[in-house]
């Protein structure tokens, strides 16, 4: 069943903490005005991405990042041809044009490249069709890659106050550590200001005493925290309100808990209805 | 007689009407009916100010549900609904992630309100373009604790099943 909606309303970085978190692989769709970019994903990593007008072919893009000479792309055009139904990717490793570390090098920064361009994406239809996988040679398939670098990495691109408020309102907030930060966290590269952040994410100061500690502004300080929301490695939450002084401590009961004795007759004639 | 309620919320269209109409032994009284502004677009008849219904227990015991109004501007209501209840439900219309957010911002107004039970119920589930409750969770960032129901508030025995588990919540909550 394919999951459809707007960037408008879903986040291109909310939807990759999905697709991250619920191991999905399958196919994502994403169209806007005259564009249109397809990502295919693997058990929650990124294996392709490519937008529908790209006009740029890999020899092209060797030749334009200085790997491959104009002479060497030709070479390789017409030995591809020659060669039937080779991709173009497997002639140039194959004959020693490339190495094959360097050829999914440069379409690894290349998909990346492409998912950084469509955070720009202020809007946007998406679908979603699950299970759909990738159809492509295993020498220009780069490594899989995790979502969380690309969701902090397109996120530090994005500049959009609004997005960031829905995820923390105020700076009352406060920031802790969702389950297995530490695992998570060792995948991600942050920037020196990123860590000054996230080395004072203690699960008791707020935002607010974050931004005055480091010096930085609230929209930073708010954009970072909100690209380790978007990456699942921190959650925000409210102050607790002060508990009063005459609280009763129940085991377990909040204050005010109704009887168990009540709450199994209702459970009783719900079930008889 | 002793009176206990539980307050239906979630975004505009989500179900509440329907999902109180299911299991209501009354006519669900609902305030007014005229819809002003843009929900008209999404349904003919929508919540503009709340719906009640009601549960009979027993001799000296009725359990009342209340829906919240869907739209920002009825905010305010929110507050007063969730004074005293028993626990809340927040519908979320699992066909339409542009709700998300909105829902979101029930959650967390409720939860930062008063540590009050809730589930969530993942309505329209009979959809073909439902998002799953798995799905849901993820969208809405839920944590693990909170319990999300697959739901068809046309249907009785699936918005029973809601309330049961809202109810077991409760009671783990409760006291002797």
């Amino acid at each position: 069943m394919a999951l459809v909606g707007n960037l408008r309303d879903f986040a291109l970085a909310d939807f990759l903490y999905l697709i991250d978190r619920g191991y999905k692989t399958g196919s994502l769709q994403l169209n806007r005005q005259s564009a249109a970019a397809t990502l295919y994903f693997e058990k929650g990593k990124l294996l392709y991405a490519a937008q529908a007008q790209e006009r740029e072919s890999l020899g092209e893009m060797l030749q334009r990042t200085g790997k491959l000479t104009p002479q060497q792309v030709q070479q390789a055009v017409q030995l591809q041809q020659t060669d039937g139904n080779q991709s173009l990717g497997t002639v140039l490793v194959e004959h020693d044009l490339i190495t094959r570390e360097d050829l999914q090098r440069h379409i690894q920064t290349h998909i990346e490249e492409t998912v950084y361009s469509l955070f720009g994406w202020p809007d946007g239809e998406f679908c979603f069709n699950a299970g759909v996988k990738l159809d492509r040679d295993d020498v220009q398939s780069p490594v899989p890659l995790g979502v969380e670098n690309l969701i902090m990495e397109g996120v530090r691109r994005v500049d959009e106050w609004g997005r960031i408020k829905d995820h923390i309102p105020n700076t009352d907030m406060i920031a802790r550590f969702v389950d297995q930060p530490l695992e998570k966290a060792k995948s991600i590269n942050l920037t020196p200001d990123e860590w000054r952040i996230f080395a004072r994410i203690n699960g008791k100061d707020s935002i607010k005493e974050v931004i005055s500690r480091t010096g930085l502004s609230e929209f930073d300080v708010s954009r970072i925290v909100y690209g380790f929301i978007s990456a699942g490695l921190v959650e925000v939450t409210r102050p607790r309100p002060p508990v009063p002084a005459t609280g009763r401590a129940g085991a377990g009961a909040a204050a005010g808990a109704p009887k168990r004795s009540l709450v199994s007759r209702i459970i009783n004639r719900i079930r008889g209805m | 007689m002793q009176t206990v309620k539980m307050v239906i919320s979630g975004a505009v269209n989500a179900g509440k009407t329907q999902f109180i109409r299911a299991i209501s032994e009354i006519e669900v009284v609902s305030t007014e009916r005229k819809a002003s502004d843009d929900t008209k677009l999404l349904k003919g008849e929508t919540t503009v100010a709340m719906d009640f219904g009601r549960i009979t227990i027993s001799d000296d015991l009725v359990l009342h549900l209340f829906g919240t109004p869907g739209q920002k501007r009825f905010d305010f209501m929110w507050e007063i609904l969730s004074e005293g209840m028993l626990g809340l439900i927040v519908l979320v219309d699992s066909t339409r992630p542009e709700t998300f957010r909105e829902t979101n911002r029930i959650i967390d107004f409720f939860t930062s309100q008063r540590d009050a039970p809730y589930v969530v119920a993942a309505n329209k589930q009979d959809h073909e373009n439902a998002w799953a409750p798995d799905e849901l969770r993820l969208a809405l960032r839920l944590p693990a604790h909170v319990k999300i129901v697959p739901c068809v508030a046309t249907q009785k025995d699936s918005v029973k099943n809601v309330l049961l588990e809202l109810l077991y919540v409760i009671m783990q909550r409760s006291a002797d």
